[in-house]
């Protein structure tokens, strides 16, 4: 075999190995090694020099050298690369605007109209000159490192503008509890006797949902319920929320318009999560019926409806009420456990001891109910009281 | 064929060290020759026998981590010599003009006898 032929085979077997380097799996760092191996082995260059073009810096970044001076790269112009012939091999010389020290040939890297870059190498080991053979091959390899640069850039374009989006997600999402939790105050600053109420909901039952293994999307959506469940209280005069005695039948059917008033104020709104206005329209329901505003039962209620409604319930039994004192944790608890099956879910209820409990024991990072009760309470006590009605509704009933 | 993954061994024999790869030098792990030598070239040693009879071929990743140690070697007035090369590797060399920056011995002895006569 000649030697002309011997060494065509290996320049396209230079442009097989160009090809899998760059299209290999690995990361760009090794990829642009390996590229730059084949180059430097392909044309015997012990120095060479990979410049990618910083279009908003208007400067080019040595991405991979070998033997040149830093300094020397530094002070190569894009604008004068630009003026070259795009991706063709041009011999350094003694121009001085091209000059590196050490360099032999230059090849301005373009994709299309774009710049990308440029690619530098020293003179051979062999000491021989580079041919028109070279000079053609070395074309080739520049048009495909061009265009791998290029992906390269567009890929990273790509990811800083994901995480661009993903950021601003991130501040609509803070603007948007941020406003949410601004509606609360307002609808709990109506009663005085109510503070915090709406954001001790939207926590505990996000708690509850969380713990029976929601997904955090629908997590949140129940969390954004319990802020609002109230809203519909914003129509309702103040001195009746804050009446002291008992409710006369037609005040207490006003107070009760309040949930169909909060579903009519979210179903306005566009939520991402599903059900919140459903949730924030039935959490007066109870599973007997004898609820409102719908008087719906059992099946009718969706586990949403059945969280928000017990974590409303526990909040308002262990607040104080213009018209009762606050009940104690152990009896708010045993409360709850009175009016299951006929107000409330075993298994929402089961859930809710069970993280409660899990909150005592210090077994959650962050604990969502436990930081809103009584500091009084003797947690031992609610946690034997916890163990009992887990250990209870855990059991399957017998004669079944 | 079944591929080997790629990877050196060496000796020192008195003042020169003997590297041995083993497998296709085609790609990153290639660098390992290199690293190799560095790490004799680094404590002083600067004859070098490259025994390829455990690699029959080489890409042009390869050729540049050889220029490498030619030229690493060079710096430091030092010799390579390659030994017990494939036929594919020795053509490859010669059409490249690299045979002329290395000793070529047909066997590892022959090389370390030409170094140890203190003929490099």
């Amino acid at each position: 075999m000649s030697t002309e032929l011997k060494k065509a085979l290996f320049n396209i077997s230079a442009l097989a190995d160009l090809g899998q380097a760059i299209t290999s799996e690995n990361a760009f760092h090794e990829k642009i090694q390996s590229v730059f191996y084949v180059i430097t082995g392909t044309f015997l260059a012990n120095r060479g020099a990979i410049l990618s073009y910083d279009k908003s810096a208007k400067k080019l970044n040595t991405l991979l050298q070998k033997g040149f001076d830093s300094a020397d790269l530094d002070r190569v112009q894009p604008d004068e690369l630009m003026s070259l012939g795009k991706n063709e091999p041009c011999l350094i010389g003694t121009d001085p605007v091209l000059a590196v020290s050490g360099a032999e040939i230059l090849v301005p890297l373009w994709v299309r109209d774009e710049f990308i870059g440029a690619l530098l190498l020293s003179g051979k080991l062999t000491v021989g000159p580079y041919t028109l053979e070279d000079l053609e091959l070395l074309n080739v390899i520049a048009n495909q490192i061009a265009i791998a640069l290029n992906n390269h850039s567009l890929f990273m374009d790509l990811a800083e503008k994901l995480e661009e989006n993903r950021r601003l997600y991130e501040e609509m999402r803070h603007i948007y509890h941020g406003t949410l939790q601004a509606f609360a105050a307002a609808i709990d600053a109506k009663d005085a006797y109510t503070q915090n109420h709406s954001h001790r909901v939207a926590k505990y039952s996000a708690a509850i949902a969380r713990e029976l293994g929601w997904s955090e999307h629908d997590v949140e959506g129940i969390y954004v319920a319990g802020y609002l469940h109230d809203v519909g209280k914003l129509a309702i005069s103040n001195d009746l929320l804050n009446k002291v005695t008992p409710f006369t039948p037609e005040e207490r059917a006003e107070i009760r318009k309040h949930s169909t008033t909060s579903h009519n104020i979210t179903s306005k709104i566009k939520f991402p999560w599903k059900s919140v206005e459903d949730m924030v329209w039935h959490h007066h329901e109870r599973l007997d019926g004898r609820g409102y505003p719908d008087k719906l039962a059992n099946e009718s209620l969706s586990d949403g409806v059945r969280i928000l409604s017990l974590a409303d319930s526990f909040d308002a039994m262990t607040s104080q009420r213009p018209y009762r004192k606050k009940m104690d944790v152990p009896a708010a608890i045993a409360e709850l456990k009175k009016c299951l099956e006929s107000q409330f879910d075993n298994k929402i209820m089961l859930v809710f001891c069970k993280v409660l409990d899990k909150e005592i024991k210090g077994e959650l990072p962050e604990p969502d109910i436990l930081p809103h009760l009584d500091k009084t309470s003797d947690l031992s006590v609610i946690s034997a009281l916890l163990g009992g009605i887990i250990v209870e509704l855990s059991t399957p009933k017998s004669g079944v | 064929m079944k591929s080997v993954q790629f990877n050196v061994t060496s000796r020192l024999d008195g003042d020169v060290a003997v590297i041995y790869p083993k497998g296709y030098l085609n790609n990153l792990s290639g660098e390992s020759l290199v690293i190799e030598c560095g790490i004799y070239i680094g404590k002083g040693i600067t004859k070098i026998v490259v025994n390829f009879s455990e690699t029959d071929l080489i890409n042009s990743i390869g050729i540049s981590m050889l220029l490498q140690i030619i030229e690493d070697l060079r710096n430091i007035k030092g010799t390579i010599c390659c030994t017990n090369m494939s036929k594919f590797l020795r053509d490859t060399f010669e059409m490249l003009g690299l045979i002329k920056h290395m000793h070529v011995f047909p066997v590892e002895s022959d090389a370390l006898k030409y170094l140890k006569a203190g003929k490099a």
